[in-house]
């Protein structure tokens, strides 16, 4: 049996967590960040691959590693740790293109029972938030960790 | 703890690294976080609905 999802690496704060992408293309490493936005408590969720060389972030690139899945099951498993220590953040994240933002509606919708058990979770539409539902095209999404 | 358990767990073990302290209070992602505030201020943050609870 395989591990599902990369090991983290994160700073004490759990803010930024590094991991490392495995597949054919070799090994790339991924930085996650949770940046406070204007709003106290509202975080901003993203994440890219960081080059080896020059330690510069790139949240466009597609890295074709063929671990799609495990990436965004890990992504998903650091919203899980972040949200562990700050439990009160609402959590924003969309894709750096909409290609993107379906590939994490995709990702959200294989998760969403189990997702739903543990966040509130809302879609983006028309200026609006709605309760999030499967087979909508939101262009972003938000999640608070539910209380226990 | 056996690679199963590993992955029936929800939150992960994460190790702490120090070199990544580096990162802290960076912005990386300036876009991202722009249309963050963005849409917080147009659509500010969504109502949860607390749940009634019977007496």
């Amino acid at each position: 049996m395989k591990l599902l999802r990369y090991q983290l690496k994160a700073e004490k704060s759990l803010m930024v967590f590094e991991f490392i992408s495995e597949g054919p293309k070799g090994e790339i490493p991924k930085i996650i960040e949770f940046t406070e936005t204007n709003l106290n408590g509202f975080y901003n969720l993203a994440f890219g691959d960081k080059d080896k060389l020059t330690g510069k972030l790139n949240d466009k690139i597609i890295s074709n590693n063929n671990d799609a899945e495990k990436i965004l099951a890990t992504v998903v498993s650091s919203v899980y740790a972040f949200t562990d220590k700050y439990p009160d953040a609402w959590v924003y994240a969309t894709g750096s293109t909409s290609a993107r933002t379906r590939w994490y509606l995709m990702g959200i919708l294989k998760y969403l029972d189990e997702v739903k058990n543990h966040f509130h979770i809302f879609g983006e539409l028309n200026n609006d938030w709605k309760e999030f539902e499967k087979n909508i095209n939101y262009d972003g999404f938000v999640v608070k960790r539910k209380k226990n | 703890m056996t690679i199963k358990e590993l992955n029936k767990r929800k939150t992960p073990i994460v190790i702490i690294d120090n070199s990544l302290e580096k990162y802290k209070d960076v912005i990386l992602f300036p876009e991202k976080l722009a249309k963050a505030n963005e849409v917080l201020k147009r659509i500010g943050l969504p109502k949860l609905h607390a749940k009634k609870h019977h007496r």
